[in-house]
């Protein structure tokens, strides 16, 4: 064979997912660190006022 | 909330720069395969994420089996973060892992061994979350949750065993595999070793520094939930 | 002076205790059993088990039975235990943990048998077919070892969720699919007379299978049932 066959888009279709799958986990982490600080701020006005 | 500690932002940025690295080494290091073009390029990737998805539920089993001795939450923390993770890269190399095939098999799914265990580890993995979900108690919850972490990763070899006995597969054995009667299989070059066995790094650095971050974010929760409690007391 | 009831003494009770209720209960196994036969009649109609197709999917069509089955008899088992606070009963006596697992994991392996020994003559029956085999007997005893060993344990597990019906078999099946490869694999070679050296590979993965889940099981089963 002397041309490999072309699989670019197989290629960017792999490296979507990998990207695609890392970013959607790591946001979630940060968004669940901004609703804990958002949760936190909100029980610590509270708890002045006991 | 306490603020990141030093080392963790260290390691923050090197795993980003090592991961920038690995990138290069595979888009313009690595050479091009001979037949099966640049989609063969996700293999690094591909099987660093099964390594990493791997040892994620190894250490989720030994955190159980640390926590059933120990009974200290911390390390049930330590075993749902490593499965949290090991879904998610379990997840990447699944996919890609079909992706690979596609062009090459001309199918999406060969029932291969080590792809089909895969899949089968990350169902697992999801029964994990909702037996968690399904228990209240948090310290039943906890024990029960190190017990099927425990049970789930002894059954994982098993299953590749039996899935390999049952099917003489077409997946190539990848490693200097030059027997042309595997389909799919290619000769590795040094250098597609050499990036393989970075990716690999790569992703264990990137295992850890996530695996960090997760702890942090439960011990977060774990305080936030502190604060309710002593508000409604 | 502490008197603590024997190992095997408390092993038997359990045992003993499970079969004389099913006995006289029967719920157990009669659902079991009608529940197989009605699998049996979904996989006629949505199989083609004509004659020609019918040898090449037995094992797998009895298999699924089991599995299925099994899963409604752990259920049951464990979740009467739990209902009735027999758990808690039991708990309390001073007895090895272990032999109250040893014990549930017995009496569910005698339900399974009994349920497997009437399902048998009936396949042939329906079908015409033989399938009786020295070979195949063994595999089934084998293979719902394994399947009731960590079926017991998980099963211990899911009836203490708020999910317990579903969570049994999403926790259950994924584990047990070694078994579930083994068995149909060594069931259908019996079945089609391949001679037993062939089919050694699956016989030892079985019972590789069932001592290793069966000690572990074993190990871990105090944690489950502390309070």
């Amino acid at each position: 064979m002397d041309q490999p066959i072309d699989t670019v888009n197989y290629f960017i279709a792999g490296y979507s997912v990998i990207f695609g799958i890392l970013i959607i986990y790591i946001a979630s982490l940060i968004l669940r660190w901004r609703n804990l600080k958002k949760e936190e701020d909100i029980l610590k006005d509270i708890e002045p006022s006991k | 909330m306490t603020s990141k500690p030093r080392l963790l932002k260290v390691l923050d940025i090197t795993t980003f720069i090592f991961f920038i690295l690995a990138l290069l080494m595979v888009f313009f290091i690595a050479p091009l395969e001979k037949v099966m073009g640049a989609v063969q390029k996700v293999f690094y990737f591909h099987v660093a994420a099964g390594w990493v998805g791997m040892i994620s539920f190894m250490v989720a089993a030994i955190a159980g089996i640390i926590y059933l001795v120990k009974k200290d939450s911390k390390w049930d923390l330590v075993g749902y973060s490593a499965v949290e993770i090991g879904i998610a890269f379990t997840m990447i190399n699944v996919i890609t892992g079909a992706i690979w095939a596609r062009p090459i098999w001309n199918a999406w799914w060969t029932w291969d061994p080590r792809l089909t265990t895969a899949t089968i580890m990350e169902l697992v993995y999801f029964a994990y979350l909702m037996l968690r979900q399904g228990i209240d108690d948090p310290e039943r919850r906890n024990r029960f949750s190190a017990v099927y972490a425990i049970v789930g990763f002894i059954s994982v070899p098993l299953t590749f065993f039996s899935i390999r006995i049952f099917d003489r597969t077409i997946h190539p054995v990848v490693i200097g595999s030059n027997d042309p009667s595997a389909v799919g299989a290619f000769d590795m070059t040094s250098l597609m070793l050499q990036t393989l066995l970075f990716s690999i790094l790569v992703f264990t650095i990137l295992f850890a520094d996530l695996m960090w971050h997760r702890i942090r974010l439960g011990q977060y929760m774990n305080r936030v939930d502190e604060l309710k409690l002593k508000i409604q007391d | 002076m502490e008197h603590k009831t024997s190992f095997y003494k408390a092993l038997k009770a359990v045992v003993w205790k499970d079969l004389m209720a099913e006995l006289r209960s029967k719920e157990l196994i009669s659902g079991m059993l009608v529940f197989s036969l009605l699998v049996i009649f979904i996989f006629n109609f949505s199989l083609e088990l004509s004659p020609s197709t019918r040898a090449a999917v037995t094992a797998g069509v009895i298999w699924v039975t089991i599995i299925f089955a099994g899963t409604i008899g752990l259920n049951r088992s464990m979740a009467v235990e739990k209902d009735r606070g027999c758990l808690d009963g039991l708990l309390l006596a001073p007895v090895d943990r272990t032999a109250i697992y040893f014990g549930k994991s017995i009496a569910n392996w005698i339900f399974m048998l009994i349920v497997a020994a009437i399902i048998l003559p009936i396949y042939s029956l329906l079908y015409n077919s033989n399938v009786f085999s020295p070979g195949l007997i063994l595999v089934i005893l084998l293979g719902s070892e394994g399947y009731v060993a960590v079926g017991t344990l998980l099963a211990s597990m899911a009836v203490q969720a708020r999910t317990r019906d579903i969570l049994l078999p999403i926790l259950l099946f994924p584990v047990i699919i070694p078994i579930l490869i083994a068995a149909v694999k060594a069931s259908n070679g019996f079945l089609t007379g391949i001679p037993f050296a062939e089919l050694t590979n699956w016989i030892f993965l079985l019972i590789a299978y069932d001592v290793i889940f069966t000690s572990v099981a074993f190990m871990v089963f105090d944690a489950i049932v502390e309070e």
